[in-house]
């Protein structure tokens, strides 16, 4: 009697046992833990700090990429900060430059004085999207500005060659003729001013 | 003697701590000076690619736009136990961050496909139509040295590659803000301040002269005017 009684109970101990884990296993299927945070940024305005009416216009555009690096010696390891900037130099005249009587025209005939091709403004980085390549150790602003005066400073000997000032102004040439052509012109004379 | 040793060891592990925090190491010199080497030199590797394309753009008006990007980085415990979901914001683990953009957008013309067609002559009236303004972000530049950030204790600093991914998002925000701020209706009046003198210039009065655009652009138009380089 105590035997069987006995038997009774583990046996309705390991039934309960097993409904239980059962239960836990049901409750528990759809269970995670994660720690992390948003990666999206607020809501701000986007102020306009000034309109300009300009004049530039673009005959060739030289877009670059340029990875520039720094590295900090350490006493164990070295730090480093690689980064990836993109720019876009915009050659080209501006036609705010042009002299009183640049343009002369007689009959079927017209003659332009413009100033020679140039690049068309300094501020050609789009830092906005540069790309993160490495990093290792912790930088500070100033570093990131060094960086980005040092990509500035490459992007400009790589892309204002004397070839693309070359092509620039050919373009500028041929687009211009082109121009003066479909306003009537026949006969176009374009001299770049010293 | 022995805890002259301990403190002696003490010392040295202090003195090679400050040396890795500073990032700075005491180097002979080639002229044997034992000067203090700062290797904070600026190296660029080669240039990766480069495009170059002939066009024809006139650019007419230029806008000046300033955003200040914020983040605000709270590190939080999320999950679900026993189907009972939680969202719990952890103490001591607060970042913020804030970005100052500036950018510069610019409206152009492409005249690289003018031909007769964009010029109607009526008399001694000339009228050029021209084709729609775009927009180009052509730059932009992070205000490095405003860029102000909290970090809290038990949190690490802003990595390069977090700030990069808020600042791409703030160049996006910049853009998705084009259509409000009209640039394409500047763009139209200050191409007439370029061409008009050109075409008086050639003999026309400016009554004679009429610069015209295909219509008046409603947000979808603008949208499709945002040129992006990348």
């Amino acid at each position: 009697m105590g035997k069987s009684f006995r038997l009774g109970l583990i046996l309705l101990g390991a039934s309960l046992l097993i409904v239980a884990l059962f239960w836990l296993r049901n409750c528990t299927k759809n269970d995670y833990l994660e720690l992390g945070a948003d990666t999206a940024i607020d809501a701000t305005p986007t102020q306009i700090q000034s309109i300009k009416a300009i004049g530039e216009w673009e005959f060739l555009s030289v877009s670059l990429e340029e990875l520039t690096d720094t590295v900090r010696k350490g006493f164990f390891s070295d730090d480093e900060l690689s980064r990836i900037y993109y720019g876009t130099l915009r050659i080209g005249i501006n036609m705010h430059q042009v002299e009183p009587g640049w343009l002369e025209a007689e009959g079927d005939s017209v003659s332009l004085t413009l100033p020679h091709v140039a690049l068309l403004d300094r501020d050609f980085i789009d830092e906005a999207r540069t790309k993160p390549f490495f990093e290792t150790g912790t930088w500070k602003p100033e570093d990131r500005e060094a960086l980005y005066r040092q990509a500035h400073k490459n992007m400009l000997r790589h892309g204002m060659t004397k070839e693309n000032l070359t092509a620039a102004e050919d373009n500028a040439r041929e687009q211009i003729t082109s121009l003066m052509r479909a306003m009537g012109f026949r006969k176009v004379t374009i001299t770049f001013r010293n | 003697m022995k805890k002259f040793l301990i403190y002696l060891l003490g010392a040295v592990f202090v003195i090679i701590g400050v040396l890795m925090c500073q990032g700075t190491v005491v180097q002979e010199s080639s002229d044997g000076s034992g000067r203090t080497a700062d290797y904070r030199g600026v190296d660029s590797l080669p240039m990766l690619i480069t495009q170059v394309r002939k066009c024809s753009k006139l650019y007419t008006a230029e806008y000046r736009v300033h955003k200040i990007v914020t983040h605000d980085d709270v590190l939080r415990l999320k999950g679900s136990v026993l189907q009972r979901e939680f969202n719990i914001k952890l103490p001591l683990g607060d970042r913020k961050i804030a970005i100052p953009i500036d950018a510069k957008l610019k409206a152009w013309i492409d005249f690289s496909q003018f031909s007769e067609r964009n010029i109607e002559r009526r008399g001694d009236h000339i009228t050029i139509i021209l084709p729609d303004p775009q927009v180009t972000m052509t730059s932009s530049k992070i205000d490095q040295q405003h860029v102000r950030q909290y970090v809290a204790f038990a949190r690490a600093n802003f990595s390069d590659a977090e700030m990069s991914a808020y600042e791409l998002q703030g160049r996006t925000a910049i853009i998705e803000s084009i259509p409000d701020l009209g640039i394409l209706e500047t763009a139209q009046a200050n191409a007439a301040k370029v061409l008009v003198p050109m075409l008086t210039a050639m003999g026309y009065e400016e009554h004679q002269v009429t610069v015209a655009f295909r219509k008046h652009y409603d947000a979808a138009d603008i949208q499709n005017l945002i040129k992006m380089e990348d």
